[in-house]
């Protein structure tokens, strides 16, 4: 098992978000983790890359065995885990180069693999920014400083691509783009699709789910999963709304 | 255009042309300061021992002290033995009727749109029966009792509240802050005593009572507002229409408490008498104001449109001292022809995530020069405390000047502050656009100044930010072409 | 005897020794004028006092610690190439004049051919030749250190670019501090005249072999002419003991242009007084600054910047980073003359705290007295931005080296401005250096 989350609590200022989240995840497989606003999927995914301010309260979350939650996040990084930002935050005068670069390595050495050099990691990069079709001189400037919304969810998954994590959380990576940068987005994601790596993809709509075909869909709602499935549960959730099944959970 | 210092003298003199004869002639302390005139206020003031003692522990401290240097204002030295220090209560020439008040003055209060009998008490002129200021202050109280608030003045509460008075009589300005509210301490004459208990919301904006009785404000007034746990006070000083006084130093204290979860809201619109175009006369008005956050999530908000005095200096602040403290200065100051302002305010953060705003909004016209002065303290243990700051200058005509003066003092790394400030013009294309339009010149000003000053117009009361526009408006006018 | 009196004797006893160990130096009857006013004006002004504004913030605590003696001939005529060696500007081309304890070394310089454009000389050498039409013309000694450094000036470099030229490669001034067995003070002394329509660019640095306590008490001239463009890049890393005072004071002609950037990165005590004038219509100056703090550290800049004529634009930004108990004092006044009219000007602050222990005071003025300007000025003081800091965090790179990239990210602003890649190199990596040493 890649991940397995066990009855997972946490709050937020003292206020209960999850409220016994179960979930497993086998390397290979993408899931699609929807539900209404709310319900604490991004609370979900921030717990997991380990973000202050989210208290877990009780459960477990096993990352290859390992506890996860009793890591730094830098060391769950190193482990392989990867969370796409909804709103990736901007890093003024930070080359984005150098910044790709000295996270590599550092995952790298936390790994105790070599660190690649300038030219071994310019060709890497050079490699990866084909997937996500993006600008070479996005290269030159500041993470994320003055990049459009279509911009940075690319460069977020061009450092999917460069890391090659084992599990990539993509935390509603589809908000605020329009078409044609959603499908260069999710082709990125799906030329990163491999049988040793997992995605988890966090989102509302099932719209990016016509481009990322899911193995297992959730629902979450009210902290809870409360329904899981192949695709179609996303279409009927796409017919139907979410408000069904809490009704459900209520009766 | 104001009342021009001609008019101001010829109303002044006019007023002793008729016969200024007061009765209370034996009440009247001749000019000087020493620790006899003090004990002789006290006498005739039939106060408690405790306020003699401390008045003398002030003055034995004043006069230690010397003037403040620091302010960009410049006057000649005042000579503190050439002023009566008492004169209570204080009369004015009496005039017969509106026809004899000068008619530049009563052109102002039309365009203030002040009721007529509200005109003839600004200016001086006898009020007849139907406008009995004593009633309707009567009335007033009679409401406010009711709701518990004390609404009264300083000499009475000596008497009536002494408990409280004692309590929190200096406690926020203390009689050694400052060489002017030492002074104060010393021989302040009367004031107003506010003390809204738990819980209150005072029932009525504590303004309009003051505007009848603004008149007779002292020279060196005292004003102390405590509102207690959970009450709610907003209190509006001053006056929209320009005021006749002859006291050319004006050096009050004002302190404000608020205790846990308390608000206080001072509003203050100053209107007093500039001086003539060469700068001559004219009203220094030294004002030492604090509001003292105690409690937590207590909030102190200042607001003060300035448009009078030949010199201002003043700075209402904010000691942050409770957690979650909110503290907020918003000001418009306009300067012209010989004026001189040097204004802002203090926000000290000492309780954690306290929170401070300041907007100061400057015009400056003709030869007036203004100054913004600003303390922003970020205490060690203010935790997560939070300012912002904007200072705009309007400059309008080459010959005038508007400067900058922030002090921002950071002691704890997760406060955040923000200062930002700017200078501007009218241009010459935002005029032009507003005359191809169809607006007169003079209209255009008003309407960019009073855009300029939108801000801090939003947070006075009501019916005053309408004069205040107005006032505004008055006070620029003649400023540009 | 208060506090005040103890220091104020010190200063008239540093002012006695310097002028007796100068004795009869000052052959040049020019230099002997600026000498006996600069003594008279150390003897009026005395110590600055916390009262006058421009001394607020800046504690002179020092002064009361060591008994700073006048530099006597040392070690630094021993001094050979090999010990800068570290020191040395990777690919400098253009001259070098080096000052060791503010005194210049023949052995160490490499000043060029004067003509081609290029007049060198320093103040010792300057013999019973004229001084240049400039000195003592521009700095405005409004401090006791100034004046204290008008009065005991031993040396300093007096260069001069004729008018039209253009030199290709900048003028490298380093200044070398070694130890001597008790703290010294020195006053270095330099003036830089960038003639009419001529192009420059100088290279100010400060560093020490070993670390020592001494009092680095420099004044600068500057006068750039009518069209010239001057481009002046100063790296600061003294002596972790040190007290570093740099009095830099700049004249602009018509229509010049002036980029001044400053990485003050060591010294206990360090404090830059930039005066700068605008004395023709039309010039345009833009400075930027990076300052650092670490533990025990004072970092001030204090600028005066004077739009005195019509029709020029100035832009100033400071940044400062602050750790452990490490204290800034930023002060920045612009000042718009009356009739300065199209003036346009715009001053930014931004603090960056690190530790609960440190200090910023900061105070960004504005005095302006004509209406048709464009004035504006920013400041900030905050801590690393906690989202930040995890982003980088859950791409894998932990709190020290994240706070590190976070910093560089925040000086880069400043940094980016040295055109010389060695110098933006150096500054950058010390910036790292003392970061990392910081957050140990």
């Amino acid at each position: 098992m890649l991940l397995s989350i066990r009855n997972l609590k946490a709050e937020v200022d003292g206020k209960a978000i999850l409220k016994g989240v179960d979930l497993e995840v086998r390397p290979g497989e993408v899931h699609a983790i929807m539900g209404p606003n709310g319900s604490g999927k991004s609370t979900l995914a921030h717990v997991l890359a380990g973000r202050d301010g989210y208290d877990v309260t009780d459960g477990e979350v096993l990352f290859e065995d390992q506890d996860l939650l009793a890591l730094a996040p830098e060391e769950r990084a190193a482990l392989g885990l990867f969370l796409a930002f909804q709103y990736p935050v901007e890093l003024p005068g930070v080359n984005n180069t150098h910044f790709l670069k000295e996270a590599l390595n550092a995952q790298r050495r936390a790994r105790g693999e070599s660190e690649l050099d300038s030219v071994a990691f310019l060709k890497l990069v050079r490699e990866k920014m084909q997937l996500v079709s993006m600008k070479p001189e996005l290269l030159k400037r500041q993470v994320n400083a003055g990049f459009s919304g279509g911009e940075k969810k690319r460069n977020e998954i061009l450092q999917m691509a460069v890391f090659e994590p084992k599990l990539a959380v993509l935390d509603e990576t589809d908000s605020g783009l329009d078409i044609d940068a959603l499908r260069t987005v999710s082709d990125g994601v799906n030329a990163l699709r491999s049988p040793d790596r997992a995605v988890i993809m966090v989102t509302h709509y099932q719209r990016l789910l016509d481009y990322i075909e899911p193995d297992f869909v959730h629902v979450l709602a009210g902290g809870r999963i409360v329904r899981s499935g192949d695709k179609s549960l996303a279409k009927e959730l796409e017919q139907r709304g979410y408000a069904w099944l809490s009704d459900g959970e209520a009766a | 255009m104001g009342p021009t210092a001609k008019d101001m003298d010829a109303l002044v003199s006019r007023g002793y042309e008729h016969g200024f004869v007061t009765e209370i002639e034996t009440d009247v302390i001749p000019p000087g300061l020493s620790e006899d005139v003090i004990r002789q206020i006290s006498l005739l003031k039939n106060e408690p021992h405790w306020v003699l003692d401390y008045r003398l522990k002030a003055y034995r401290h004043w006069l230690t002290m010397t003037p403040p240097a620091w302010a960009s204002v410049h006057y000649p030295p005042i000579d503190h033995q050439a002023i009566s220090y008492f004169a209570a209560p204080k009369k004015k020439p009496t005039l017969d009727s509106l026809d004899d008040v000068d008619p530049e003055l009563l052109r102002t209060y039309e365009k203030l749109g002040i009721p007529i009998e509200e005109q003839k008490a600004l200016a001086g002129v006898a009020v007849d029966a139907v406008f009995d200021s004593v009633s309707v202050a009567t009335t007033f109280r009679e409401n406010l009792a009711e709701a518990g608030v004390i609404f009264c003045s300083i000499s009475e509460a000596m008497h009536d509240h002494a408990e409280l008075l004692q309590q929190y009589l200096g406690s926020v300005v203390p009689h050694t802050d400052n060489y002017y509210a030492a002074l104060n301490a010393a021989v302040f004459t009367d004031g107003t005593f506010v003390y809204v208990p738990k819980g209150v919301r005072c029932p009525m904006e504590l303004s309009t009572y003051f505007r009848i009785n603004a008149q007779n404000t002292g020279q060196f007034e005292r004003t102390l507002i405590v509102a207690d746990a959970g009450s709610h006070v907003s209190y509006l000083e001053g006056c929209t229409a320009p005021q006749r006084d002859e006291n050319q130093l004006h050096a009050a204290v004002v302190e404000l408490v608020a205790m846990d979860d308390a608000q206080i809201k001072y509003s203050t619109v100053q209107n007093w008498y500039p001086g003539d175009e060469q700068g001559r006369g004219g009203i220094y008005n030294f004002v030492t104001k604090r509001g003292d956050c105690r409690g937590d999530r207590s909030k102190i908000s200042w607001t003060q449109v300035e448009t009078g005095s030949a010199i201002t200096w003043k700075y209402p602040s904010c000691l942050l001292r409770g957690e979650d403290a909110i503290g907020e200065f918003y000001s418009v100051a306009v300067t012209r022809g010989r004026q001189q302002a040097d204004t802002g305010t203090k926000m000290i953060h000492i309780g954690r995530n306290t929170r401070s705003t300041i907007v100061s909004k400057g015009i400056s016209a003709g030869e007036g020069n203004q100054a913004y002065r600003g303390l922003v303290r970020m205490a060690q243990k203010a935790e997560n405390a939070r300012n912002h700051t904007q200072c705009d200058s309007l400059l309008i005509g080459d010959r005038c000047g508007a400067h900058t003066y922030p002090y921002i003092e950071v002691r704890n790394p997760s406060a955040h502050v923000e200062h930002e400030a700017t200078t501007s013009k009218i241009s010459e294309d935002q005029l032009f656009y507003c005359r191809s339009r169809g607006i007169s010149e003079e209209d255009a000003v008003s309407l960019i100044v009073n855009g300029f000053c939108k801000e801090i117009f939003n947070e006075l009361p009501m019916e005053f930010a309408v004069e205040a526009q107005k006032l505004l408006a008055i006070s620029l006018e003649g400023a540009v072409g | 005897m208060s506090a005040a009196d103890v220091i104020a004797t010190d200063v008239t006893r540093v002012l006695a020794d310097g002028l007796a160990h100068a004795g009869g130096a000052a052959a040049n009857d020019a230099l002997h004028a600026v000498r006996e006013r600069g003594a008279e004006r150390v003897r009026a002004l005395g110590l600055p006092e916390r009262r006058q504004e421009a001394w607020r913030y800046t504690s002179l605590g020092f002064l009361q610690r060591a008994d700073y003696r006048p530099f006597m001939d040392g070690p630094f005529s021993e001094l050979q190439m090999s010990d800068i060696e570290d020191l040395l500007l990777e690919g400098h081309q253009g001259p070098r004049l080096v000052f060791v304890n503010g005194h210049y070394a023949p052995a160490l310089s490499t000043p060029g051919r004067s003509g081609d454009g290029l007049r060198v000389s320093t103040l010792a050498a300057s013999g019973a030749d004229a001084l240049p039409a400039d000195f003592d013309q521009i700095a405005a000694h409004g401090h006791v250190f100034s004046a204290l450094n008008a009065a005991l000036a031993a040396d300093g470099a007096l260069i001069e670019v004729t008018p039209g030229t253009e030199l290709s490669d900048p003028i490298d001034v380093l200044h070398v501090a070694v130890g001597a067995d008790e703290p010294v003070i020195f006053h270095p002394r330099h003036l830089f005249v960038i003639g009419q329509g001529a192009r420059a660019a100088l290279i100010e640095r400060y560093a020490s072999l070993g670390d020592s306590v001494y009092f680095n008490n420099v004044l600068l001239e500057i006068a750039v002419a009518d069209g010239a463009q001057l481009r002046h890049e100063c790296l600061q890393q003294e002596s972790p003991l040190a007290q570093h005072l740099d009095d830099l004071n700049v004249q602009l002609g018509a229509g010049s242009t002036y980029r001044y950037t400053l990485a003050a990165l060591g010294g206990e005590w360090s404090r830059c007084d930039i005066t700068l004038r605008f004395a023709g219509e039309g010039a345009s100056a833009e400075l930027n600054g990076l300052m650092l703090a670490r533990d025990g550290q004072l970092n001030d800049v204090h600028l005066d910047i004077d739009h005195a004529v019509p029709a020029c634009s100035s832009r100033e930004t400071f940044k400062s980073i602050l750790d452990g108990r490490g204290r800034v004092v930023f002060d920045g006044r612009i000042r718009v003359a009356r009739d300065a009219q199209k003036t346009d000007a715009a001053l930014a602050n931004h603090n960056l705290m690190l530790s609960r222990a440190a200090e910023v005071d900061t105070k960004p003025t504005l005095e302006i007295f004509a209406d048709d300007v464009k004035c504006s000025h920013g400041t900030t003081v905050g801590e690393l931005d906690k989202d930040m800091l995890f982003y980088l965090r859950s791409r894998g790179i932990a709190e020290p080296a994240g706070k590190r990239m976070l910093c560089q990210g925040f000086a880069e602003d400043v940094l980016h401005n040295f055109d010389d890649a060695a110098m933006r190199a150096r500054a950058a990596h010390l910036l790292d250096q003392r970061l990392a040493r910081s957050s140990e």
